[in-house]
């Protein structure tokens, strides 16, 4: 059975027995592909899993505008669900009403992704991939290594093609700031065009440090294909590195930036034995 | 952008390089005692900074950091008490874990970490933060100056 067929099969089996109203998923329809709410097991005949689309921020949409007991599952991949599991974390979506569908992706995909974990926590369609390290790759190594001017002018030149669409932050599954900080004078000038190269690019891949799940959205949805999910990898490292934690990967443990050094200690930050006269104030 | 800090009176001749700019958030239970210091007993000191007190090193967004490197300060320091030794449980903890990342990113974009000073109960003593800031400021002689970033980009800004 194909990886397409199986998904059908999974979706149309949760719908008949009951376990979703609904199955959130990619349709095509009329030569095009595009998501697609699926409540009627006979439509899921035109339901496809092809090409990646994050489906976490339109599962948040959705959900708020039906009934309680209404129970949505999702078709995702292994970032949508990690995306979906920061959402539930941040009290955007609750996690009782969503069902998580499993799709691993194919070895090209991850490559093509610089995808560390191309699945989800349990796979229900196709086969489990190991990730890529986006370490080893050449393209993703000239923007993350090596000679620091170099690599100045490198991202410069590529910042500075933005054409500030806002693409980056409106398809970003995690992005749900109300209000935005991209919108506001005091921290990036508005109607300036191409937007100000550091504080509307930092200030955006800062806010999404210990949240980020690389699905790479961001990038795929720049009109001038900057790498922008390249900004996220070294912070992203750095938290597996020196807390072991990686976004979206567990439901309960929060991140390790809102915790103390007592609780999560960083490697080379010592707190002092004599520490505290104050009393331990945890 | 807005040339928010005006130059001390060292030399700032024709083709001289200027001095780097610096702003210092200073917590108010530490660094901020030091910088009060260091004016109290006229130690020489570095003439291109300034320091913005806080009640806190955490409450310094990352964001602000980030803002002033746009506005083209070159250096930022963020000045707390000793780990252990913070008024507001342990928020000092969180800063140096959010800077420490704020810091992979900047190296990830070019822009030097060094440029982000992070110094925790370092500078009580009015000697302690002028040695800070002196040191601080022979680094930034070092590295190339910021606007390379935006003369990298060779489009200028267009006002809609």
């Amino acid at each position: 059975m194909t990886i397409l067929e199986q998904a059908r099969q999974i979706a149309r089996q949760s719908l008949e027995q009951g376990r979703a109203q609904g199955v959130l998923g990619l349709r095509e329809a009329e030569g095009g592909v595009s998501p697609h709410l699926f409540e009627d097991p006979s439509d899921i005949d035109s339901l496809v899993v092809e090409p990646k689309w994050l489906l976490a921020k339109l599962a948040t949409g959705i959900l708020k505008g039906l009934p309680a007991d209404y129970r949505l599952a999702v078709l995702c991949r292994g970032c949508d669900e990690r995306a979906i599991v920061e959402l539930i974390k941040r009290n955007q979506i609750d996690g009782e009403k969503i069902h998580v569908i499993g799709l691993a992706c194919t070895k090209e995909q991850a490559r093509a992704c610089l995808c560390t974990r191309p699945y989800p926590s349990e796979v229900a369609v196709g086969d489990v991939v190991e990730g890529v390290d986006p370490f080893q790759d050449e393209r993703a190594r000239t923007f993350l290594e090596g000679d620091q001017r170099e690599r100045m002018i490198r991202w410069a030149t590529e910042l500075r093609r933005c054409v500030k669409c806002y693409g980056c932050r409106n398809s970003c599954p995690i992005c749900v700031c109300v209000p935005c900080k991209l919108e506001d004078d005091l921290w990036v000038g508005r109607g300036e065009i191409p937007a100000d190269l550091i504080s509307f690019h930092l200030i955006r891949a800062f806010h999404l440090c210990d949240t980020c799940v690389a699905c790479g959205a961001c990038q795929d949805a720049c009109p001038e294909n900057i790498p922008l999910m390249l900004l996220q990898i070294s912070m992203r490292a750095s938290l597996v590195e020196k807390y072991g934690y990686e976004a979206g990967t567990d439901r309960e443990r929060r991140s390790p930036l809102l915790s103390d050094l007592t609780k999560e200690p960083s490697p080379g930050c010592e707190v002092p034995g004599w520490m505290d006269s104050l009393g331990d104030s945890a | 952008m807005g040339n928010r800090i005006s130059h001390g009176v060292e030399g700032h001749r024709q083709g001289e390089r200027r001095a780097p700019k610096v702003i210092v958030f200073a917590c108010r239970w530490c660094a901020l005692i030091g910088a009060d210091g260091a004016g109290k007993k006229r130690v020489q000191l570095p003439l291109d900074f300034r320091v913005i007190p806080v009640e806190c090193a955490a409450r310094v967004e990352p964001d602000s950091i980030i803002r002033a490197f746009s506005y083209g300060i070159e250096g930022v320091g963020v000045l707390g008490c000793h780990l252990g030794g913070c008024r507001y449980h342990n928020a000092n903890h969180r800063a140096i874990k959010r800077l420490d990342l704020l810091k992979k990113l900047l190296a990830t974009v070019g822009i030097d970490s060094g440029r982000l000073l992070t110094s925790f109960g370092t500078g009580h003593e009015y000697h302690q933060f002028a040695g800070i800031l002196k040191d601080f400021f022979q680094e930034l002689r070092g590295l190339p100056p910021l606007d390379e970033w935006a003369r990298a980009a060779t489009i200028d800004a267009i006002k809609v």
